[in-house]
């Protein structure tokens, strides 16, 4: 909002603080200053609305003229003749029908308007704060809201029907033909303005055209009310308008400033307006808020709050220069009681009031102090540690880590095997085609790949991130090795290399074949166990995913692998007895594995260790595999009668099998 | 006489012998020969020996010292000679060892960690070692946790200021990590320290400075009488080892539901020192993080009486904050899956 220097200046009775330094004051006092104009012999300076949306009195001149007052400790000026309304009966009556959407209704009919440019100084003012200047009449209503953060409408009152003014619901369907000249189809939870026929005005944010200022009014009602601020920020956003009056309605207004509003008014237009005579007096519909209580504010609680002591008088003069009145009820407490420009929801408890003390004093003046406290150790996360270390392992491993987003789309969930009804569902996506969260990495990940290859021929990434189900979130871990062209095997190293990043993680992890699925290639997937719980999947990405080159790609269930992780080993002594050991080697059947014969070997106490050693390729297609077997015992070495036995046994079972001994 | 002179003359004829063979012999091989010749069983110097049968004892003394001076003479440069070989041979087969070390070495290059991850890591040990317990929160949050027990009801305008993905199921994906105070207030209990980083969600249009998909962390303190004093000094602290340097900070009013005084936090510009620049748009100032007192609703929420336990609150973006370590221009690069981009971190 944009704030004229001169105009607070001429709020302000003394006031010669620089703009420059002005700005500084209240960007470090009371809001955000985001830059400074010139216009003309004025400057203007431009408050960030959003450091305004707790202070409904801050968008008027008035409301920041109080501010820089108590800033540079000079008197606050008001603009608002002190006489009242005339009390004769208004020739408009006004019905409320609901006080909870309009605490107040205030209204004067004036007649023998002239409407005509406005003078000079008026126009200049409104438009150096980027308000239009349009005529006398709509400029003083313009010029209030501006100074007070009063809005006023004035209806041209030949165009109203009836003497009523009806403050209303819409029926649903009405419609409302706007000053913008745009027509509003309006429902139940829209508020009017209306005359007995028809609505005249969508409450609190814009006015009907029907009932608009022209050049022949010459009857006027001039409306200055307070609208509940979340009936109109409903209003505003349904109907997507937001005006000067709704923006300032939505922060909750105070009722006072109606009657304000149009004394102000009544003075400006016998200046724009010669010859403009009141008719009748003040229609005036006003439920009365119930009286807030005052808080009471400890003054040993305040200086522990801001951490210093604050002399009693400065709290006294600080809390007095921004209207509040204080009263010492008891020593060291205040009562102090909150003007109605604040108390709309701003100040309610002792700790805004910690607020209003601590930005006026200058929080710089706070002397930054530490804290004591019990040294204590922190309680830890493991989990959390644990995902790092998988981090750093996979970073020293040659992985770079990405992030991806967690949203999918439905093709996308469909493509990798996750069915749409059973994923969590965005109700406003920032597009169509990222409305589900994601229940895999895995669709991320494929596009890193796709994307990375058009610039790398070989690469290692991965990611850590939450698989998001209806119940639950599950840390998953990714990682992926691409290849363009790796050599003779293509594929196989990248597989490898992801199976011992998996060991890294999970020693005694084993490999079982499983069936693929449709965006695995068939040969090449299979589930990582460890014991007899299912850790991840290790695969290659079937062809018609990748365009050139071989992806491989690891997926573990980060909450499994870290509950498998080992406990503080215990030391076992060094065997004291030798070990021997021997090599046998079979020939199995084509696409026999490694692991198959190796478990077939059986388990005896003595076997120490088998060791897969060598593959020798045979003619045929069958597999030549060598494997070490060490035995030893703890009490003896073993005899060569013994580990002759331990031999043979080996050699039946697998023959047993059915593979071919060939040692 | 006769048999003394020929002894010795054995002797001297020996030594000349080898001395030239010593010298001739360049290889491992035949020097090895020498010795065995000289020195074995059926060597020339026990052959000598065996003529001593025949000599008078006095003649037996002189000769024998004669015998044994040859022979250490002998068997040194003996040694000696085969000693010069090995170093020539051991010379000679290093030599042949060249290896090119500019070659580049085989493996996966090194891997590295995303700059979110490295700036969020350096905080959370920093935190850490103030003591602070680093806690996580859910992903897809109620809608009580992320406004209403934060003191942000329905309706309330800060609402509008945070647009929110809203699920079909009725839940929300967090605006920022301020939900994990409540969570940690419920779990931890006061007095507690504790940071929560993590990703949170605005429904936002994605340009260079702005991102659907982001990182928050978030750090609050609950204790007896914390003050704004100790929020003062707190973030001046960490931020200055954020910064790994000194840092001047100015708290303004700044409007927040959950935190009550709240303040917006600015940096002295670490660019141009206060003067003025681009970076901090002529001000002097950047703009880093709110924060401020818990407000007593927030307590309460969480189950801690006000009236009992104060604490300050903070929330700093981490994605922001790693824009400015490394000096990234383009927010959208961070979930980008870029490696030209990773890969410089």
């Amino acid at each position: 909002m944009k704030f004229s220097y001169n105009w607070l200046r001429e709020l302000v009775d003394g006031m010669d603080t620089p703009p420059e330094e002005l700005m500084r004051l209240i960007t470090l006092k009371t809001a955000e200053c985001d830059r400074m104009e010139n216009a003309g012999a004025d400057r203007i300076i431009e408050v960030d609305n959003k450091s305004l949306t707790h202070r409904p009195d801050l968008w008027g001149h008035h409301g920041m003229a109080r501010e820089v007052a108590a800033i540079t400790k000079h008197k606050l000026r008001d603009p608002v003749p002190a006489e009242p309304l005339p009390t004769a009966a208004s020739p408009v009556r006004v019905t409320v029908e609901d006080f909870a959407l309009c605490p107040r209704y205030s209204a004067l009919v004036f007649e023998n308007v002239t409407v005509k440019p406005s003078p000079l100084w008026l126009q200049y003012r409104l438009e150096s704060i980027g308000l239009n200047a349009i005529n006398n009449v709509v400029d003083v209503t313009n010029f209030v809201m501006a100074e007070l953060a009063q809005p006023m409408h004035a209806f041209d009152a030949e165009e109203l029907r009836g003497s009523e003014i009806i403050v209303r619901n819409a029926r649903a369907g009405e419609k409302l033909a706007a000053l913008n000249g745009e027509t509003y189809e309006l429902d139940s939870s829209n508020l009017v303005i209306a005359d007995p026929e028809c609505a005249i005005a969508l409450a609190g944010v814009i006015g009907g055209a029907g009932s608009a200022i022209s050049g022949s009014t010459t009857r006027i009602v001039l409306e200055s009310a307070c609208f509940n601020a979340s009936s109109v920020r409903r209003t505003s956003s349904r109907l997507k308008l937001r005006t000067d009056a709704s923006m300032r309605f939505e922060k909750s207004q105070d009722p006072v400033n109606t009657v304000r509003g149009l004394k102000r008014a009544l003075a400006l237009l016998e200046e724009v307006s010669p010859g403009i005579r009141l008719a009748g007096g003040l229609a005036d519909s006003y439920r009365e808020p119930a009286a807030r209580p005052p808080i009471e504010l400890p003054l040993n609680w305040l200086d522990r709050k801001l951490g210093g002591a604050v002399p009693v008088s400065e709290v006294r003069a600080i809390l007095e220069s921004l209207e509040f009145t204080v009263e010492e009820i008891a020593i060291r407490l205040f009562s102090v009681r909150v003007p109605s420009w604040r108390a709309t929801k701003d100040v309610t408890i002792k700790d805004d009031l910690v607020e209003e003390i601590g930005r006026m004093i200058g929080y710089d003046n706070i002397v930054p102090t530490a804290p004591l406290a019990p040294a204590r150790v922190p309680p830890s996360n493991p989990e959390r540690e644990f995902h790092h270390h998988v981090r750093e392992m996979a970073a020293a491993q040659g992985f770079t880590e990405v992030f991806n987003y967690s949203f999918v789309s439905e093709d996308q969930a469909r493509a990798f095997g996750l069915d749409p009804a059973r994923l969590v569902e965005v109700l406003n996506p920032i597009a169509s085609d990222q409305n589900f969260l994601r229940a895999s990495l895995l669709p991320g990940i494929w596009r890193n790949i796709r994307d990375n290859a058009k610039h790398f021929d070989s690469f290692r990434l991965f990611e850590i991130g939450r698989e998001i189900h209806p119940e639950q979130e599950v840390p998953h871990f990714v990682a992926a090795i691409y290849a363009k062209d790796d050599g003779p095997n293509p594929g196989k190293a990248g597989l490898l290399e992801l199976k011992r990043l998996a060991e890294c993680l999970l020693p005694n992890v084993s490999v079982r074949r499983s069936k693929a699925r449709g965006y695995e290639h068939p040969q090449r997937s299979a589930d990582l166990y460890h014991c007899e719980a299912l850790a991840g999947r290790l695969f290659e990405f079937h062809p018609s995913m990748v365009e050139t080159g071989r992806a491989a790609v690891l997926d573990l269930d980060l909450t499994q692998i870290f509950n498998f992780q080992r406990d503080t080993p215990r030391y076992q002594s060094l065997r004291r007895f030798p070990t021997s050991a021997f090599d046998i080697t079979v020939a199995v059947p084509a696409r026999t594995s490694i692991g198959e014969v190796q478990d077939a070997i059986p388990l005896r106490p003595e076997i120490l260790s088998i060791e897969f050693l060598r593959e020798f390729a045979l003619p045929d297609s069958r597999r030549s595999l060598s494997y070490r077997v060490t035995a030893g015992a703890s009490d003896r070495t073993l005899s060569s009668e013994e580990t002759g036995a331990i031999r043979s046994a080996v050699i039946e079972a697998l023959t047993a099998r059915g593979f071919e001994s060939r040692s | 006489m006769e048999q003394v002179c020929s002894v010795a003359d054995d002797i001297s004829k020996l030594v000349a012998d080898t001395h030239i063979r010593i010298e001739v012999a360049d290889t491992i091989e035949l020097i090895d020969e020498v010795r065995v010749d000289l020195l074995g069983r059926k060597g020339k110097l026990n052959e000598i020996s065996k003529q001593f049968g025949k000599l008078s004892p006095e003649e037996r003394a002189h000769l024998g010292k004669t015998l044994n001076a040859a022979k250490q003479d002998l068997e040194s440069k003996i040694d000696a000679k085969k000693g010069a070989l090995e170093l020539r041979a051991l010379e000679a087969r290093l030599n042949g060892e060249w290896i090119d070390l500019t070659e580049p070495a085989p493996g996966p290059r090194p891997g590295s960690l995303h700059p979110v991850t490295q700036v969020q890591r350096e905080l959370e040990q920093l935190f850490t070692s103030l003591g602070f317990a680093v806690l996580d929160g859910p992903e897809v949050e109620l809608e009580q946790y992320n406004f209403d027990k934060l003191n942000i009801p329905a309706d309330h305008p800060a609402r509008d200021m945070q647009d929110t993905f809203w699920l079909k199921d009725g839940r929300l994906l967090r605006t920022h990590t301020s939900p994990v105070q409540i969570r940690g207030l419920e779990t931890l209990r006061p007095p507690l320290k504790m940071i929560a980083p993590g990703r949170v969600f605005r429904n936002e249009e994605v340009d260079a400075s702005h991102e659907h998909t982001f990182y928050q962390i978030e750090g609050m303190m609950v204790d007896r009488d914390v003050s704004v004093a100790h929020l003062i000094y707190f973030m001046k602290t960490f931020l200055s080892a954020v910064f790994r340097r000194d840092v001047t900070v100015r708290l303004r009013p700044g409007f927040f539901p959950f935190v009550e005084p709240g303040f917006e936090l600015d940096i002295r510009c670490l660019i141009c020192g206060g003067s003025g620049c681009a970076v901090c748009k002529h001000s002097g100032w950047v703009e880093l993080c709110p924060c401020g007192l818990v407000h007593p609703e927030v307590l309460r929420a969480g189950g801690a009486d006000p009236e009992v336990w104060s604490g300050f609150a903070f929330g700093l973006g981490l994605t922001r904050l790693a824009m400015m370590r490394y000096g990234i221009d383009d927010i959208r690069l961070f979930m980008s899956g870029d490696l030209r981009f990773l890969r410089q971190f």
